[in-house]
């Protein structure tokens, strides 16, 4: 520790500390461009200029590169310093245009910030003003180049943080340009974060383009819910309608990055087919009216035919209140406890991770500071973005990832793959052939080795082979923690309120005991791999009772429908993959929005008393009145960390900061997986989820349309060539999802052996994480 | 039994003749005030309804009856109701027994041009006048409101401190008339008025009645902008209505009073009694309009110290002066 | 205190001789409705939005005066015209709400909003007063006839970019000339 006077006050920061984070701590504001938190310090902008009295270097020094020294004095606000900062602030507006009233930046513009900070206000020079060209980068990201004052931010975010290979600086002398070498999309799935880190206009979201000022916006601290990372966001929205997502900051998740699924993707809340109204027999009712019928309904069912009668089904989407509210439902109705998941492998898996690996988990934070990474199962990309920029950080920093799974993973760094196909995976990790001794060995050199795990691709099985291996790897000075990648936003959550007896739902379904199935915020028949049986077996149910705030397919077909809240339009918890509890705060009240972009067009002249269409309450609030009793959200949690003591940490949860992670507990007993032989002529199945258009949130968000792919299958060119086809043929597939025509495309990358599809809203069938399986692959008959 | 059919018709008829010119004459002293205030502040006061605003008064009567009769949450409901009638009703009372003008000779019978011709007039009018501060304290204390109790509290204090050398004023009039009865007192003021021959009673009962009549400088009980309102901020329409008409009936009794204790009366040269009698009331309420134009509100302690300190003092002194110079002079 | 006895009579005196002098005067009453009032040139009243001298919407919808706006009586949308100018799609100012303090006008950057002296908006339906772009629109300039924000900011919406007065060229970003 090192202790410095700045300012008069006297400050004691860990050595290696900036002057600038130094004053930062006491609360003293350097003027700041370039610098940022994530990005560090590159003292291009010049305006952090500090006097330095005493210490190794002494003069006016940039304070974001001086690193502080025992005994240093520093002043801020002297004259040199001020009048330094104050012509740097004056020149970096020479070119800046006049047009903060049209730029979406206005009013959260950090150069506008500093300019003011520095003092500048009259301008003296008198001649002309650089203009720059734009360039077109697609539908996110609107570039304005003008207002560009080259602090190189973009570059460093763009490529160096986040990897991507599109985008850089052009040109020399005052054409400096940033941008891409030719107009189109920007292919990286981090771009937004070119939105945040751009510390004035030139790169502003174009989905918020034009829509409101920052100041206008009702704003809260959430959590993303695309994926089991739990990113903060920080929604907000102005006249009823949740109009962007920008990224909170939680240093044990994301830092302060975002992926674009979770920025770009936060429409599906204003779907124009949301179902508002609660509905019961094609009739819409009002929603007391609906949960008094469906209480009567389920009481008199369970009266008569006993606690089989009545299946409650809960979901990896809804809150941790919710689901636990849920059980609490099933214990008032006297029927059996609530599923807690729809595809029961995955929950399976999940539980793996609640309960087995629970003492050794790896946070994200965890794993960008570590130097080797042994990825067992995982596209990152797909199935939790951010932990691919994690990865990028050990690599940045001189370390190692390896990543061994079936399908061309591609990364935005230099990696190892390993592409081995589902059965030969397990084998590695269960037997310990040559491939596994050297990944022994590399993790075993290693400082500090994080093994990531995907528990839609490993399973049970699979997780426990990697803990099994963890183990032996860590020593007592040396941890291995592991990172594990679950599907659901609330995933761990499910699986931690899940109880031994509860059983899946295909068997909780089989022969007529279950009369009345209720669904919180969940379609079993797209998020479960048992669509087709399960259909059938939903139509001879007498009552089906859907929860939801999605247009999905068994909303349509259900009895009873009653609309709830998406998260921005309550307050909840999630459980993060890695076990930490996040909460999120509701951003805006439910109902229909006001906001018009059409010219001409304006918001109802009449006022009522009620917003239309805001009838939609919290599932939780909803559950409440079905157990008779709404109290708060505070009160309901008490109540769960007295039922649960692992969530202890709850109650003192507060959203925006970095959450507690829940209590580790003691291995849980789960069904074992066997291995299934592969039958002769067949190819091993691999569904990946694609990286737009998996989850049920991206499929609703109409804003992800530019970035969705076609659905295809994609096989090794020597699998290809063993079986007659050719890239862009059509093939058919005979899964155990069903037959499916597709085109197909080769991949070097693939492991060989193996036939991948993506589940997306093209080819919903295919459900990742639910187990080997295998297909055969022919020439498309239909089409020749 | 003819007698007294008679005796009672003829109170009715003298009761509603001074009833209806009293009311008509409070309802126009309202417009006579806003006018007057306005010329001497340079606007023209009311002047939409009917010509020169004439008609005013019947547009404030409809608008105060046709508003909402709001009774505060809290309130003690018959008294709040009740409050605004005593106010007026006192008022009305006092006014049985002033003489408005000489007897007269009606079917051989003489009648005093009075409601009553009460021998005991002036201690009925000091009797029945403060029993008027009922109505501010009751109606203040019932509404349950800090404004309207502190209004009534100020109110039942400043009645205390005046109704003493109000009181007191009086008593040299009634050593110069050697009687109780207002008839006589004019009858003593014949050639000279008391005016002439005690200024200083005269000064004195001047402010008291401005204080007994709650108007500026002595409105501590209403005082707008501290209190907003005073004893009556919780009244609306008619209620309202009642205590501000009470006020002008007041006005338009205290000015009778002071025209019969020091102004003398119906006397004067030319003109019907009566004539004389109504120009000296009206010149008493242009007084006090004209004094609500030009002085600012006392502060409390001001007031209390002018009452007990300056006032109390001076009437007894008078008091002791007067008996010494009509024992002087052997009256 | 004896030393302000005479100031305090003299005080307390002159009053009735102001009033009763005032009595005689001619009021310095306006008779509103019959007789108007000549009002001065900077009255804040009526709000207007003015066009630029070209003829196009000064308001760029930068929600600078609702911002400003003390009371919250301004409400606007953005949007993009195909040319990339950025006006409101509707701008609504509730009249009811208005103080007329005119600090909207100083927020304006583009001297879009301007007060009026029409001070007569009494009605009796409040949603009368509620006045959408439709209303508030005017054909002129308002007090300033020169002054066109695009022309000043590099954005090339009334100009191809860098053709305004105070601008370069476009920069040929490929060119790699020292």
């Amino acid at each position: 520790m090192v202790t410095l006077t700045i300012d008069n006050q006297t400050v004691t920061v860990p050595a290696g500390t900036t002057v600038l984070e130094a004053a930062q701590k006491l609360g003293i504001v350097v003027p700041h461009l370039c610098y940022h938190k994530e990005l560090g310090a590159v003292g291009s902008c010049r305006m952090c200029a500090v006097m330095i009295h005493k210490g190794t270097l002494t003069g006016l020094k940039m304070s974001c590169l001086i690193a502080v020294e025992e005994g240093m004095v520093v002043t801020t606000t002297d004259e040199r310093s001020m009048a330094l900062r104050e012509q740097v602030g004056e020149w970096l507006m020479l070119n800046h245009p006049h047009d903060c009233p049209v730029c979406d930046e206005g009013g959260e513009c950090q150069l506008q910030e500093m300019t003011i900070a520095v003092g500048h206000g009259r301008r003296r020079y008198t001649g002309k003003k650089h203009t720059y060209p734009n360039q077109d980068l697609g539908p996110f990201i609107a570039q304005e180049m003008n207002r560009c004052i080259h602090c190189y931010r973009c570059a460093r975010t763009y490529k160096d943080y986040c990897g991507g290979r599109d985008f850089g600086v052009m040109g020399s002398r005052n054409r400096v340009t940033f941008g891409r070498f030719a107009d189109g999309m920007l292919q990286s799935d981090f771009s937004g974060n070119l939105i945040d880190f751009c510390p004035t206009g030139v790169f502003t979201d174009r989905t918020f383009r034009f829509t409101s000022r920052f100041w206008d916006l009702q704003e809260a601290d959430s959590v993303c819910s695309h994926c089991g990372v739990g990113c903060a966001v920080i929604p907000g929205g102005r006249l009823h309608q949740l109009q962007r997502v920008r990224s909170g900051t939680n240093a044990a998740v994301n830092g302060s990055f975002l992926c674009d699924r979770g920025r770009f993707g936060f429409d599906y809340g204003r779907h124009p087919e949301r179902p508002r109204r609660a509905r019961r027999d094609g009739q819409e009712v009002a929603v007391d009216v609906a949960l008094e019928a469906l209480m009567s309904d389920a009481r008199a069912l369970i009266d008569a035919e006993g606690p089989e009668a009545v299946l409650l089904l809960g979901s990896e989407r809804a809150s941790l209140e919710s689901n636990w509210l849920l059980q609490r439902l099933a214990k008032e109705l006297g029927c059996r406890v609530p599923v807690l998941s729809p595809h029961a492998r995955r929950h399976q898996a999940a539980q793996a991770v609640a309960f087995d690996l629970s003492h050794q988990l790896a946070s994200l934070a965890d794993v960008r500071t570590a130097d080797v990474a042994v990825v067992f199962g995982v596209d990152p990309l797909a199935e939790a973005p951010l932990l691919a920029l994690a990865l990028r950080q050990i690599v940045r920093q001189g370390g190692r990832v390896v990543v061994c799974d079936p399908r061309p993973v591609e990364l935005p760094f230099a990696f190892e793959h390993q592409p081995l196909s589902p059965l030969a995976l397990h084998e590695l990790l269960g037997g310990g052939d040559m491939d596994g001794k050297h990944l022994r060995d590399l993790l075993r050199q290693a400082k500090q080795p994080v093994l990531v795990a995907g528990a839609d691709l490993l399973g049970t099985a699979g997780l426990r082979h990697v803990h099994s291996l963890a183990q032996r790897i860590a020593t007592d000075d040396r941890a291995c923690p592991i990172y594990p990648v679950l599907a659901g936003a609330n995933s761990f959550g499910a699986a931690l309120l899940s109880l031994p007896e509860q059983d899946d739902l295909m068997t909780r379904l089989e022969g007529d005991h279950v009369r009345m199935m209720i669904c919180l915020e969940t379609d079993p028949l797209v998020e479960g791999p048992d669509g087709k049986p399960l259909g059938e077996r939903l139509a001879r149910l007498e009552k089906l009772v859907v929860f939801d705030y999605l247009p999905t397919a068994v909303a349509a077909r259900a009895d009873t429908f009653i609309p709830t809240c998406p998260p921005v339009e309550a307050s909840g918890t999630f459980i993060n993959s890695e076990g930490r509890l996040r909460r999120f705060e509701r951003v805006l009240a439910p109902g229909a929005s006001l906001a018009h972009k059409e010219d001409g067009a304006h918001p109802p002249r009449a006022f009522f008393l009620t917003q239309p269409d805001s009838e939609p309450l919290p599932a939780p609030r909803l559950l409440q009145r079905l157990l008779g009793g709404e109290t708060s959200l505070a009160q309901i949690q008490a109540e769960m960390v007295m039922d649960r003591p692992r969530l202890a940490a709850l109650p003192q949860l507060k959203a925006g900061e970095e959450g507690e992670r829940v209590a580790a507990t003691v291995a849980r007993a789960l069904p074992e997986e066997k291995l299934p032989e592969q039958p002769a002529g067949t190819l091993q199945l691999v569904v990946s989820p694609a990286r737009y258009g998996s989850d049920l949130l991206s499929r609703y968000a109409r804003q992800l349309t530019p970035r969705l792919t076609t659905a295809c299958v994609y096989l090794h060119p020597e699998d290809a060539e063993r079986h007659g086809v050719q890239e862009g043929d059509r093939v058919d597939l005979d899964t155990r999802f069903g037959r499916f025509t597709l085109p197909l495309a080769l991949s070097e990358t693939l492991a060989r052996g193996c036939a991948l599809v993506e589940n997306s809203a093209a080819l919903p069938e295919p459900i990742p994480g639910s187990g080997i399986s295998f297909c055969r692959i022919g020439r498309g008959g239909a089409n020749g | 039994m003819a007698d007294t059919l008679f005796t009672v018709v003829l109170i009715l008829a003298k009761l509603a003749l001074i009833f209806g010119v009293v009311l008509f004459m409070a309802a126009y002293l309202v417009l006579a005030e806003r006018k007057i205030l306005g010329r001497m502040q340079l606007r023209y006061g009311p002047n939409r309804v009917g010509p020169f605003g004439l008609m005013q008064p019947l547009a404030d009567v409809i608008k105060l009856l046709t508003k909402e009769d709001f009774l505060p949450a809290r309130a003690d409901k018959w008294l709040f109701l009740v409050a605004p009638g005593i106010t007026a009703v006192t008022a009305l009372l006092v006014f049985a027994v002033v003489p408005f003008g000489p007897t007269i000779e009606v079917f051989g019978r003489t009648i005093p041009a009075a409601v009553v011709d009460l021998n005991v007039g002036v201690l009925y009018f000091l009797g029945v006048s403060s029993m008027a501060v009922y109505g501010v304290v009751l109606g203040g204390w019932a509404s349950c409101s800090k404004y309207s109790l502190l209004g009534s509290v100020r109110g039942l204090s400043q009645m205390v401190s005046y109704e003493l050398s109000l009181g007191l004023s009086l008593v040299p009039v009634i050593m110069m008339a050697r009687s109780f009865s207002l008839h006589d007192i004019v009858m003593a003021q014949a050639s000279v008025p008391f005016l002439l021959l005690n200024p200083v009673a005269c000064f004195v009962f001047l402010i008291c009645i401005l204080a007994e009549s709650n108007r500026i400088p002595f409105d501590l009980p209403e005082a707008e902008n501290e209190l907003v309102g005073g004893f009556h901020t919780e009244y609306s329409g008619m209620r309202f209505g009642l205590f501000f008409v009470g006020e002008y009936i007041n006005l338009v009794v205290l000015g009778s009073l002071m025209t019969v204790f020091f102004l003398g009366g119906w006397h004067g040269p030319w003109l019907p009694p009566v004539v004389w009698f109504l120009i000296k009331v009206l010149m008493v309420c242009g007084l006090f309009i004209w004094i609500r134009a030009c002085l600012p509100r006392l502060r409390y302690d001001q007031l209390m110290n002018l009452g007990w300190k300056v006032l109390l003092p001076v009437s007894l002194l008078n008091i002791l002066v007067t008996g010494a110079v009509l024992l002087g002079l052997g009256l | 205190m004896s030393r302000h006895v005479f100031r305090d009579i003299r005080g307390t005196l002159q009053p009735f001789w102001v009033t009763l002098r005032n009595l005689f005067r001619k009021p310095v009453t306006v008779q509103y409705p019959e007789q108007k009032q000549q009002l001065p040139e900077r009255y804040r009243a009526r709000l207007i939005l003015t066009r630029d001298p070209d003829g196009g919407e000064r308001c760029v919808a930068c929600h600078l005066c609702s911002a400003a706006c003390p009371v919250d009586c301004i409400s606007m949308q953005a949007t993009e015209a195909a040319d990339g100018r950025r006006y409101a799609a509707w701008f609504r100012i509730n009249f009811t709400r208005c103080i007329f303090c005119g600090l909207c006008t100083e927020a304006c950057p583009t001297k879009a909003i301007q007060v009026t002296a029409d001070f007569e908006l009494a009605g009796r339906d409040p949603l009368k007063l509620v006045y959408e772009k439709v209303d508030l629109l005017v054909d002129h300039c308002g007090n300033d006839n020169s002054y066109n924000f695009y022309h000043q900011t590099g954005i090339g919406v009334t100009a191809p970019r860098g053709e305004n007065p105070q601008e370069t060229k476009p920069m040929d970003v490929k060119d790699l000339m020292p």
